[in-house]
């Protein structure tokens, strides 16, 4: 009945099949049997699948949607995926009674390959799965380059896939949209899918064009593409993020908070979408809007990897605005059983303390603010701002102006150039009446990292790359945050390669680690694009021998 | 009834959600069951494989109903994920043809493929795959042997046809397939399921303007009633 070769390709795949269902598990043995499988595990659940996934690699995952209690079938996938349990090459296949959003129009980087809706027969599981082999196979290199950041040569490889015309052409052309934008290179990207749409209504083409907009800073035109496709496809998820996120940047948090209502209706099981509409509706008071949204994103990550404390957090704070301080204790409590993390375990204090100190107790407080000071201590540089504010804020109330000092300064190095960041520092000052030290601390801090980049490309300028080098990557060190020093670093190191004529692979990797951070840091910045091309001209250093 | 009882209404759309789950799984086991029984070739030449036959097409049809019936539901309440994207024609046709195979060979309906090769498409695979299987189902009810599944880009449009070698379709029927596209639903004693949720999924495939639709023919290649879907 089969064809030899399909046949060949079964018997050298390693599957794995979960499902809670004996009847399922059963029949889908016999299926990949017949098709020609001969390694074939079965999980009845996502903790066995997961305990299989660390021991075992898979070429093929066959998993269903539907796990009973527990992980479901996404988050098993979300697991793999974040612990690299799976390889680039692996298949994952979901298997489940109903389409649902989250399957085929969520987040990009944790969709599986495809999916499978039952009932099927033997011929649809040995026809998809042999696609999606397949397709894994042709993209494989793209993906690689993808995972290692050379972006480049994941654009050049798409280019050369779809000019031999082995098909996939559509999963091409939106792949390398993607990249396009990712490079930085909008121009080109905007090209693309104006090329795309000229032909028909594609709604990622939409929201990848509304992507460029939003990036070159015309948040108008980006709102208009994307309403007209959330008019058009209602379902389209994607859109919806980043139209909140327009909206809010437009300062207009009502409507933000409308678009992530709507789309929250849609697909309810989003945990990063709850967890978005539980911030708006913080900053906009609604407290009990917010309480849902937090609550409700806890829920859903219970068994997720993808958990995240400032959830909790959030939840914290409104149980504590909404006069609630033993179920804010409660959540805080719950922080530091779930994360281990001096982030999130200090945030959890600083909360905590500010409850003692609302609720006038002075011993309490002035007990954790000790804690907090010890956290504090060589940790400060790393702290995102936010955290690091709220703590600085703490802790000057309990009269520790040095530390809360050292804290701010931290956030002025790393934010030396975001004037709403240096605006908070100032007002912590304000607060604490200690406006004229504030100022001061700025003003000197703001020169450090003036002075540190000046003498750095001074002795660029020198031809002393080395030295450039050594101290920049030093100052990184004491704001790992800071864009300036991160760009200025990585250029450093690409004059570096450039003179040494060729592009050695751990200066690659480091410069590729860096302006990804600065990418996630500002997406539009201009310089990462420019500084990656320079980059990918220089020529791969040889291996040793 | 009193506010205390009125509480107590159960949520519907969970205890659908949750049926339709179960019985998903009941009907898979049960049609892997079947076509396994069916493709056995020992199994042929005993009695019982002439009424297999019959009840296959029924457990086809019950799955196709359910199937309708939920995506009708979803696209109503306004959440169903529509996912528009590019497929290659002829693996659809590929798989379709696949799927049918058993339900075909036990009636021994022949099924011709007729595809554009290298054609590309942008639609909702399972809703397709919905409609055309749906289709052929029916349509092998009414052959006479044979069947023509024929797919091609005919004016800006993905052109699907069913095709088969019966007596065609009756006027009303014929009818009915131009009145469902805008909308209007004729009663011809049939539940009108099938043509309902056909017509639904060409309207939902829009391009530049233009929206999808059904037609109901008679003639074609085989003479007999033609189902066709074109796609924008």
């Amino acid at each position: 009945m089969f064809i030899d070769g399909d046949h060949a390709i079964f018997s050298s795949k390693r599957f794995l099949v979960v499902d809670d269902f004996q009847g399922m598990r059963t029949m889908f043995r016999e299926m990949l049997k017949s098709c020609g499988a001969k390694e074939i595990d079965v999980a009845t659940n996502g903790k066995e699948a997961i305990a299989l996934l660390e021991v075992n690699k898979y070429d093929v995952v066959l998993c269903d949607y539907n796990l009973g209690a527990g992980k479901n079938g996404q988050q098993v996938m979300e697991e793999a995926k974040v612990r690299n349990l799976i390889g680039l090459a692996t298949a994952w296949i979901v298997v489940s009674a109903e389409k649902t959003t989250e399957m085929v129009l969520g987040a990009m980087e944790y969709m599986p390959d495809d999916y499978i809706i039952k009932p099927f027969t033997e011929a649809i599981i040995r026809s998809r799965l042999l696609a999606a082999i397949s397709r894994k196979e042709l993209l494989h290199d793209v993906e690689k380059a993808i995972y290692e950041k050379d972006y480049a040569s994941a654009i050049t490889l798409c280019d050369e896939k779809l000019k031999s015309g082995i098909g996939h052409a559509g999963d091409l052309i939106r792949m390398k949209a993607g990249l396009l934008i990712t490079a930085g290179r909008r121009k080109q990207a905007k090209e693309l899918v104006e090329k795309v749409l000229a032909q028909r209504d594609v709604p990622w083409a939409k929201v990848d064009l509304a992507k460029v907009h939003y990036l070159e800073g015309e948040l108008d035109l980006a709102r208009d593409l994307l309403l007209q496709v959330t008019e058009v496809n209602r379902t389209y998820m994607g859109a919806y993020d980043l139209l909140a996120k327009i909206f809010e940047e437009k300062g207009d948090l009502e409507e933000a908070q409308s678009v992530l209502v709507c789309s929250i209706d849609l697909s309810p099981n989003s945990a990063t979408r709850q967890k978005a509409l539980g911030d708006i509706a913080q900053k906009l008071g609604d407290l009990d809007l917010a309480e849902k949204a937090f609550r409700k994103t806890i829920a859903l990550t219970e068994h997720s990897v993808l958990k995240v404390p400032s959830a909790y957090i959030g939840l914290a704070k409104i149980c504590t605005e909404k006069n609630n301080p033993s179920e804010a204790m409660r959540v805080l409590g719950e922080v530091q059983k779930t994360f281990d993390c001096t982030q999130s375990t200090i945030h959890a204090k600083v909360i905590e303390g500010t409850l003692y100190r609302k609720n006038r107790d002075m011993k309490a407080a002035q007990q954790i603010a000790k804690e907090v000071v010890g956290l504090v201590k060589g940790a400060a540089s790393a702290l995102p701002a936010g955290v690091a504010l709220e703590a600085a804020e703490f802790i000057m109330g309990n009269g520790d102006a040095a530390t809360a000092a050292e804290l701010l300064k931290a956030v002025v190095l790393n934010n030396h150039e975001n004037e709403v960041v240096l605006e908070q520092v100032r007002a912590v000052f304000k607060r604490a009446d200690m406006e004229e030290d504030g100022e001061e601390l700025v003003t000197a801090s703001l020169r450090e990292v003036v002075d540190c980049n000046n003498q750095a490309v001074h002795l660029a300028q020198a031809g002393k790359l080395e030295e450039a080098v050594a101290m920049l990557r030093d100052a990184r060190k004491m704001m790992p945050g800071n864009k300036r020093i991160l760009l200025n670093l990585s250029y450093a190191l690409i004059l570096l390669m450039q003179r040494n004529g060729s592009r050695e692979l751990a200066m690659d990797r480091e410069v590729r680690d860096y302006l990804e951070q600065v990418r996630k840091l500002d997406p539009s910045n201009e310089q990462c694009g420019k500084y990656r091309n320079a980059l990918d001209a220089i020529p791969i250093a040889r291996a040793a021998a | 009834m009193d506010a205390s009882q009125a509480s107590e209404t159960p949520d519907m759309t969970m205890f659908l959600a949750s049926a339709i789950h179960d019985m998903k799984n009941s009907l898979s086991v049960l049609t892997g069951f079947m076509e396994d029984s069916l493709g056995d070739a020992a199994l042929r030449e005993q009695p019982i494989y002439k009424k297999m036959a019959p009840m296959f097409y029924e457990v086809k049809r019950l799955n196709d109903n359910l199937l309708e019936l939920l995506t009708i539901y979803k696209v109503d309440r306004k959440f169903y994920p529509f996912d528009l994207a590019e497929h290659a024609v002829d693996d659809l046709m590929a798989e379709i043809e696949q799927q049918s195979g058993t339900l075909l060979n036990t009636q021994n309906v022949n099924l011709e493929l007729d595809v554009q090769e290298g054609l590309y498409w942008y639609f909702d695979r399972d809703l397709v795959l919905g409609v055309i299987s749906h289709a052929l189902n029916n349509a092998s009810r009414y052959t006479r042997g044979s069947l023509r599944l024929a797919a091609a880009e005919v004016g800006g449009f993905l052109e699907l046809r069913v095709e088969d070698n019966g007596g065609g379709y009756p006027k009303a029927m014929i009818e009915e397939g131009v009145a469902v596209n805008r909308g209007v639903s004729f009663n011809t004693g049939s539940t009108g399921l099938g043509l309902y949720f056909s017509a639904m999924v060409a309207k939902m495939h829009k391009n530049q303007g233009r929206a999808g639709e059904i037609l109901l023919e008679n003639g074609g290649k085989l003479g007999g009633g033609c189902f066709v879907l074109r796609l924008p």
